[in-house]
């Protein structure tokens, strides 16, 4: 079972393709055109003889076929559309229509027609009811993301089409790199446990992303969760229904959905975020920094405040700031200004220049009490968020350990940001983030290390 | 189907959970012949399907220590349930060894439409009452997932031992947990408590136990 006929094809049709922008078919077929997609587009549309350069077919069948096909059409047209696809020879389908097993039992009845289609030509289906793939590295939007993610090792699974792709469309603005994103719409035929499987093979995922509302096939998630040795990264919905109505039992009552689902993420080692900033700050350390050795950290900052900050929520998430080495002390004392304390959290006290921040991150990198740090600049107009970047980068150059940066500020800040991202450091703007997806690094840690025993 | 005390721990035992020994009397003679094999001290039950909150309507009683307490035990717990419950169908009275007390904690499962089974673990009493200091793992687990979820409540501490008090058997309860993980997959239950499972040093026995099954 190998899904690339969906997400790496050599060849697409857009059944429904348009001119019309404004329709799901128009606009799909108008981003994989932009995005720079390099294999075979096929429009097919029974109205329309052209559609930007391409000639349009009336059905699939009129045209040479394509290894994948985009489904956009009114829900009655689908099973005949899915049935020549079969006949066709596709392999994949992305059925964007919606209208199926979401909106009762004739449209359960529908679905369960097209799976009968895609079972009998050995086909693979993404939907129904999905709003499409994206596949970066192939430059394949087949979605309505409006603009191409920048290739990357972040791959990302949603269960909401609107908010899935409004969150691809904001990693993109983030200068989030990403590698597959895929709407899973009703699950009638590709689920959860599928796409892990997938991404857990494919060479270019470093970290999986996920929205999700429910699972099909729980235990088979966990076990494939657990085989899937790539940090998983997950907010799960849901958290308000309460499940208690009559109380036979205490575990009746306490046990809510919620509590299972956590547990349940807990031992198939998914990292459960409450938020989804977490899920993404996390997936975006998680995809270019190395996992720490232990849970002992140190943390560097020009101002004592945002270095306090950093360690108030260390220790909310049991990240122990580390015990320095007589011999780091002794080159912090050389390092840092006279008045500035050489501890950790180490306070520069102000000085945000090259050789300062230079000489302190390595310092703490050589020490052994050391195994992840976190630096901290902070901007105002008396100083530039350029150098200190420069020596964070220039220095994490040198060491294997995990570092996590955090320039924080305004006008101006940005220009270090633009040296950080540069070098795939994961940057945050504020302490308390930077802590969090430390914290991130330190339980995929924990989660391999438990299932290595 | 709501399974009664008497029949929830035949199944347990079936497992190999250690439970308190004990048999349903349909009339005082019976219980007295129980209490004869079982031995002193009792504690007498009534057992009913529907009457789920016993000691709520003095449905327990605690420390029989002779054949003629055990007659008018029986005849207390009749009176107690008619008046209390008068509708409820009472198919006997439960009469069961009454084992020494130590730390008292709770193991439940409940089903679930995702992931089967979920397992619930906790300290009893008030713990798990007002605190919910409970934690959860989805079925089936291994022994290191069992003394994970045992080490993940706040109280854990009070198993470990402190202030002197010698430490609870963690191996017994973690050995408890792992045979209701097959057992409820098996008996396809719907909803558990063990409440309270008595921790003493070494092993542990249930005192007492309900479930409901398809």
């Amino acid at each position: 079972m190998s899904l690339s006929s969906i997400f790496e094809p050599r060849s697409v049709a857009v059944i429904g393709a348009s001119v019309n922008g404004k329709k799901w078919g128009g606009r799909i077929f108008k981003n994989i055109i932009d995005g720079g997609y390099r294999g075979e587009v096929y429009p097919i549309n029974h109205r329309e003889k052209k559609i930007g350069e391409k000639l349009c077919y009336p059905s699939i069948l009129d045209s040479p076929g394509a290894e994948l096909a985009i489904i956009a059409i009114p829900a009655e047209s689908v099973l005949k559309a899915a049935e020549e696809c079969g006949q066709k020879g596709t392999k994949g389908l992305v059925v964007v229509t919606a209208g199926f097993g979401e909106v009762g039992a004739a449209g359960k009845e529908l679905e369960k027609e097209l799976v009968g289609i895609i079972e009998k030509y050995d086909m693979r289906m993404i939907g129904p009811n999905t709003l499409g793939i994206a596949n970066a590295h192939i430059k394949l939007n087949a979605t309505i993301i409006s603009q191409m993610p920048r290739p990357g090792p972040i791959s990302f699974i949603t269960q909401s089409g609107t908010l899935g792709l409004a969150l691809a469309d904001w990693t993109v603005d983030m200068g989030l790199g990403l590698r597959i994103v895929v709407s899973t719409g009703n699950k009638a035929d590709v689920d959860d446990v599928d796409l892990l499987e997938y991404l857990g093979g494919d060479p270019e995922t470093g970290v999986i992303a996920m929205y999700v509302e429910g699972i099909n096939r729980g235990k088979k998630f966990l076990e494939t969760a657990q085989k899937v040795k790539k940090p998983i990264v997950a907010i799960k919905t849901g958290r308000s229904t309460r499940g208690a109505k009559a109380v036979f039992s205490h575990t009746g009552s306490l046990a809510g959905s919620d509590q299972i689902y956590t547990a349940a993420f807990k031992q198939g080692g998914i990292l459960r975020m409450d938020t989804i900033e977490e899920v993404f700050d996390a997936a975006l350390a998680l995809s270019c920094q190395p996992l720490p050795k232990s849970n002992r950290v140190a943390i560097i900052s020009n101002g004592g405040a945002a270095s306090i900050i950093a360690s108030d929520a260390c220790e909310k998430y049991g990240i122990e700031i580390a015990d320095l080495s007589e011999e780091t002390i002794r080159r912090l004392k050389a390092a840092l200004p006279p008045y500035a304390s050489p501890v950790n959290p180490v306070d520069t006290a102000g000085s945000s220049s090259y050789e300062t921040y230079k000489e302190t991150i390595e310092a703490l990198f050589l020490d052994p009490n050391v195994d992840a740090l976190i630096v901290i600049y902070v901007h105002t107009i008396m100083s530039d968020a350029v150098p200190p970047a420069q020596a964070a980068m220039e220095v994490k150059r040198k060491f294997p350990k995990p570092m996590i940066t955090c320039w924080m500020g305004g006008a101006g800040t940005e220009r270090g940001v633009a040296v950080l991202k540069e070098g795939c450091m994961p940057n945050y703007p504020l302490p308390e983030r930077a802590v969090k997806a430390l914290a991130s690094l330190i339980q995929h840690r924990d989660f391999l290390t438990r299932v290595k025993k | 189907m709501i399974l009664t005390e008497h029949e929830t721990k035949e199944i347990l035992a079936r497992y190999g959970i250690p439970v308190t020994k004990g048999a349903l009397a349909a009339n005082p003679r019976q219980a007295v012949d129980q209490a004869r094999v079982i031995g002193f001290p009792l504690v007498m039950k009534i057992s009913s399907r529907e009457i789920s909150h016993k000691s709520d309507i003095g449905g327990v009683l605690l420390n029989i220590k002779s054949e003629k307490e055990v007659v008018e035990a029986y005849t207390t717990l009749l009176e107690n349930a008619r008046r209390h419950a008068p509708s409820a169908k009472i198919e006997g009275v439960l009469v069961q060894q009454m084992v020494p007390s130590g730390l008292e904690v709770i193991i439940g499962a409940k089903k679930d439409p995702q992931f089967d089974h979920a397992l619930m673990f906790g300290l009893g009493g008030i713990f798990v009452e007002i605190c919910g200091d409970v934690s959860f793992r989805v079925a089936p687990i291994t022994q290191k997932e069992a003394l994970e979820m045992i080490a993940e409540i706040k109280g854990y501490q009070v198993l470990k031992g402190i202030r002197g008090k010698k430490p609870y058997d963690i191996d017994a309860i973690s050995d408890i947990l792992i045979k209701v993980s097959e057992m409820v997959e098996k008996e396809n239950i719907l909803e558990l408590d063990i409440n309270p499972l008595i921790v003493y040093g070494q092993g542990a026995i249930a005192a007492d136990a309900r479930a409901m099954k398809k």
